[in-house]
């Protein structure tokens, strides 16, 4: 069939790989395409993600993923200017998560991740969350748009700078550590240069420095030239007065930069199998041919039929905030607290604003080890079970500091909204903000030792106390036969699987695959489940909808089944 | 191509899954045993274990230069006399309380490093184990030296990277190692959370991931992670069970550092033994034993801390047996101690100090001379050697991750590591498979007299 590609991939013929893709009868748009597509261009698909896409079809979803939704800029903007406000990296973190959420471009917050990844730079080193934070901006910018600037716009960014001892790069004694970096990690890839041209670049950065802006602690790009050497340098086998600007020039000019480029992105977007020689050649040139337009190569490689196909399907492992966002998005019925989720990224291996290091972090099966594994396992628990820690949005200041404004805002910031449409923006994200506000700063999570109490979202009313918690009764651990307490309804997974009401078991189990996986489970799996929920009994009734030993059940399933081998994949 | 013996290396290659083959379905022990007789199974992983020594360790006391008479007047109450300490050479004597470690020394498999510590020494408890940990006598970092060390150090076996043994908090030298450190004083940070109907669940589990494919792919990679995490915390759990032993509350004593007893550092070697012997993966363990602050009577309270040191750290070596030689001990403590002792028979925050690093593929012997007594900076020894260039050398020799990318400068590597030396005959029995249960009976080695 012409449609579908050869089952090796060193038998596809890249010109064949990158065509767009039309659904066909072999591979239709259907719930499990429209799935694979969300994970890879979002944070998984929602139900009502599903039923929208199949009814707008291909092309036009494709397009609202690549752009956004159309208040989506009016809603980042509403969004920047709260998250200015906070002043500590958990906050920023919550935010940021938010946005990935509920910004109406995840497309965007997923390229700003990658970028994240790619430009890494952790709140360790740089320890100003206002820095941070506008590096985010930085990366959101940029990250749909052309890479030329956005590597200019990243070489003075201060964030950057600080992280990568920018001031200590001087005249008299250059310091080598970003020159290293911009060719090895943000552009050409190790070993398409020379140690000479590492040296003689750097001379080119110096008096690239971060400043403090007076009467203000903001620190910004400085340029000093005191400090920068003037002389002739060679780079790359030029010879000239070269700055800084070059620099960043002459690496988008040369070619390693677009293969460097255009296989991470297919790793992250398309599949973490190594691909063979010469089948992203197209994808390369397309993207030189565009002056490096980012959008249009994440395009080229979303709607293509290489995406479409058996070679990309469930190629690549989830990172931490690809599963637990998808995790929340798939069946949780209502807004969890994301406070909630910095533990269980952070045990992921996933703490957002603080890679590793200056390469990022170890994608792909490196994800996945005993301590990581264990945790993706638990948070699926948390998820299955619906007992969130924190179950309400009453927000009080406690200690010295005063609480930054918005969060203490449990009305829409009326006042500050000067459309309709703004104002909508402004209800949805001060809800955001308040619901997602967050509570603490973990001990551990980047090594930092500051503590912040200040801000603490307590249950509101008898309704709102933590499930855990259980009214302070300890629950007995691990009693066969003792059920825990049901969660909060609004967090009660059940609620989705039963709507519409499920008539069999098999029905049951085909709809809990659909909603983790867009397809069902496989055959094996669906028996072992069903025999598990049936529990000894023939038959299912209606009546068992309402039974809370088997609503417990149906939770304790839906954990198998997101504990299966193909849910770490995506 | 990825062939299935490849893959199984690759998955299983270390691990001893034999070992609780009864928890581990059938076709997974197969393939474990096909696995541990491929010969790529034996390139094992090296270990470092950092035992910290929390308080400020009197270096002086513990390896004393016994012949130097600055030393004998500088510590009229607490000098050693020529014939009570271990000689390791005509200058250099242990603590006599140490006699594993001077067997140890003997063998070849203890290195002393002298004069270790760092420009313009903080006497502050917290400060300077702070810049310990961190690996930064500047203190910029925020993130531990070894939570820095996992992110470029291979792993096999899906093991989990670091491992702190021990009730308190995290140390720091582990904190920001995201995703790559579990804590046993932290047990949910290794269960696995089933609420209501556990066992049936847990079965559920196990059997949806047995499936019996064998193929080369993603899915089935993850199939084998996720069924080496169940096993990996079955060992944890099973090497915490054999700690948990009914035990004769008269055999505790903190001097015999009582095996069973995870607040002594003789129970928290044990049980990294342990965990290393059950084949966990883990590359970094790391533990503490408190009390090394002496102001005060030192002389017995230092000789029981130096005591449990020694015999837990000999034991330790003894009961690993063939893996020995996978595994380096490296000590440390935030300082050492005034020259001079004080009007109370102790002595007080000093600066400069000696380390010790042990093990097998150890070499040997005192690295670097000891600190002149009689050029002292406050009334404290000079330092030579940077704590760092102890680091890096662990590092780049013994761990194999670039030193560089963990202190950001290249410190000189010191002559701790031989790893082309031949390690002593394994035990009878070494190497293979443990068998669970109670932990090996281990002989104390005869007092070294004289």
């Amino acid at each position: 069939m012409a449609d579908v590609l050869p089952s090796s991939l060193s038998k596809v013929d890249p010109a064949d790989a990158w065509k767009p893709w039309r659904p066909s009868s072999a591979i239709p748009w259907d719930q499990k395409w429209v799935a694979h597509l969300y994970r890879r261009a979002a944070f998984g698909p929602s139900t009502a993600d599903t039923t929208r896409a199949l009814a707008d079809g291909f092309p036009k979803t494709l397009d609202r993923l690549l752009n956004g939704e159309p208040d989506a800029t009016a809603l980042l903007e509403v969004m920047t200017d709260t998250g200015r406000y906070f002043s500590s990296p958990a906050q920023i973190r919550v935010w940021w998560l938010s946005a990935m959420l509920e910004s109406g471009h995840p497309l965007r917050e997923k390229l700003t991740l990658f970028w994240h990844n790619h430009f890494a730079t952790s709140y360790a080193k740089v320890s100003s969350t206002p820095l941070m934070f506008e590096q985010n901006l930085l990366l959101r910018k940029h990250a749909l748009g052309k890479f030329r600037p956005f590597l200019l716009d990243m070489s003075k960014d201060a964030a950057m700078l600080v992280w990568l001892d920018s001031n200590r790069n001087t005249r008299r004694a250059p310091n080598e550590n970003f020159a290293r970096e911009v060719m090895e990690l943000f552009s050409l890839g190790v070993g398409n240069y020379t140690e000479k041209d590492i040296q003689e670049a750097a001379r080119a950065f110096t008096g690239w420095h971060v400043d403090t802006v007076q009467n203000c602690d903001d620190q910004v790009f400085s340029f000093k030239p005191d400090e920068h050497d003037d002389g002739p340098k060679t780079v790359f086998g030029k010879t000239g007065i070269w700055g800084g600007e070059d620099i960043v020039r002459f690496c988008c000019d040369r070619p390693s930069t677009a293969r460097f480029l255009v296989g991470k992105l297919y790793a992250y977007l398309v599949s973490e199998t190594p691909p063979p020689k010469g089948l992203l050649t197209p994808l390369e040139e397309r993207f030189r041919g565009s002056d490096y337009n980012i959008s249009d190569l994440v395009k080229g490689m979303l709607g293509s039929a290489l995406f479409f196909s058996h070679h990309a399907y469930r190629k690549r492992v989830k990172w931490p905030v690809e599963y637990v966002l998808g995790a929340v998005r798939a069946v949780v019925p209502d807004r969890v607290p994301l406070a909630d989720l910095a533990d269980p990224l952070a045990k992921m291996g996933q703490v957002l604003f603080a890679p590793p290091n200056v390469k990022g972090w170890r994608t792909g099966t490196d994800w996945l080890n005993s301590a990581t594994l264990l945790a993706r396992n638990n948070f699926a628990e948390t998820v299955s079970s619906g007992t969130w820690a924190r179950t309400s949005a009453r927000i009080v200041a406690r200690g010295p500091v005063p609480p930054p404004p918005v969060v203490a805002v449990e009305e829409p910031l009326a006042g500050s909204a000067e459309t309709p449409q703004q104002q909508a923006a402004v209800a949805a994200v001060g809800g955001a903000a308040v619901a997602y506000a967050p509570v603490r700063e973990m001990v551990a999570d980047d090594g930092t030792r500051t503590v912040v109490p200040v801000i603490e979202v307590v249950p509101a009313g008898p309704g709102g106390l933590a499930p855990q918690g259980a009214g302070g009764t300890s629950k007995p651990k691990d009693t066969p036969g003792a059920p825990p307490p049901p969660p909060d309804a609004k967090f009660d997974t059940v609620e989705m699987l039963f709507n519409p009401k499920p008539k069999t078991v098999a029905a049951l189990i085909k709809r809990m695959g659909e909603v983790l996986y867009g397809e069902e489970i496989p055959a094996a799996a669906r028996a072992k489940t069903e025999k598990f929920l049936l529990d000894g009994k023939k038959t299912f009734s209606e009546k068992d909808l309402d039974n809370p030993a088997f609503r417990q059940k149906v939770r304790e399933t839906l954990h198998a089944l997101m504990c299966l081998p193909e849910y770490q994949l995506c | 191509m990825f062939h299935r013996r490849d893959f199984l290396t690759r998955t299983l290659g270390g691990t001893s899954l034999l070992a609780v083959g009864s928890t581990v379905p059938e076709f997974l022990a197969t393939a474990a045993r096909a696995a541990e007789k491929s010969p790529d199974a034996k390139a094992k992983d090296t270990i470092l274990v950092v035992v910290e020594l929390t308080g400020g360790n009197d270096g002086l006391n513990m390896v004393a230069p016994f012949a130097d008479d600055l030393y004998q007047k500088a510590r009229p109450t607490l000098a050693h006399t020529r014939k009570d300490i271990l000689k390791l050479d005509d200058y250099h004597g242990l603590h006599p309380r140490m006699n594993e470690l001077k067997q140890l020394f003997d063998k070849k498999q203890l290195a002393v490093v002298q004069g270790v510590g760092y420009p313009n020494p903080d006497r502050s408890h917290f400060e300077s184990m702070d810049i310990w940990q961190l690996g930064d006598p500047k203190r910029i970092q925020t993130t531990g030296w070894l939570a820095r060390t996992i992110p470029g150090m291979a792993v096999s076996d899906a093991g989990v990277p670091g491992m702190f043994i021990g009730q308190e908090r995290l140390p720091l030298a582990l904190q920001g190692a995201d995703g790559g450190v579990i804590s046993l004083a932290d047990r949910e940070s290794f269960k696995l959370k089933l609420t209501g109907n556990a066992p049936p669940r847990k079965k559920l589990l196990e059997d949806l991931n047995s499936g019996d494919d064998m193929t080369a792919d993603l899915a089935a990679f993850v199939r084998k992670r996720q069924l080496q995490t169940y096993t990996s915390l079955k060992k944890i759990e099973d090497a915490l069970g054999d700690q948990n032993q009914p035990k004769n509350p008269q055999q505790r004593n903190r001097g015999d550092g009582d095996k069973n007893d995870l607040a002594s550092l003789n129970g928290k070697l044990g049980l990294i033994g342990r965990l290393i012997t059950k084949g966990l993966g883990t590359r970094i363990y790391y533990a503490s034993i408190n009390g090394f602050d002496t102001h005060s009577g030192q002389a017995s309270q230092h000789a029981d801390l130096l005591g449990e040191v020694s015999s837990a750290i000999g034991q330790f070596f003894n009961a690993l047996g063939g893996e020995a030689g996978r595994v380096v001990l490296v000590t440390y403590s935030e300082f050492g101690r005034r020259v001079k002792e004080n009007g109370s028979r102790g002595t007080d925050h000093g600066a400069a100090s000696c380390l010790f690093v042990a093990g097998p593929q150890v070499a040997g012997g005192i690295i670097g001379k000891h600190p002149k007594l009689d050029d002292l900076s406050d009334g404290d020894l000079k330092f030579h050697t940077d704590f760092r260039s102890v680091y890096g050398t662990l590092l780049d020799n013994w761990l194999g991750v670039e030193s560089r990318t963990v202190l950001e400068e290249n410190f000189p590597t010191l002559p701790l590591i031989d790893k082309a030396k031949k390690p002593d005959a394994p035990p009878k029995g070494g190497g293979s498979a443990p068998k669970p249960g109670p932990a090996q009976k281990v002989e104390t080695p005869p007092p070294a007299k004289g």
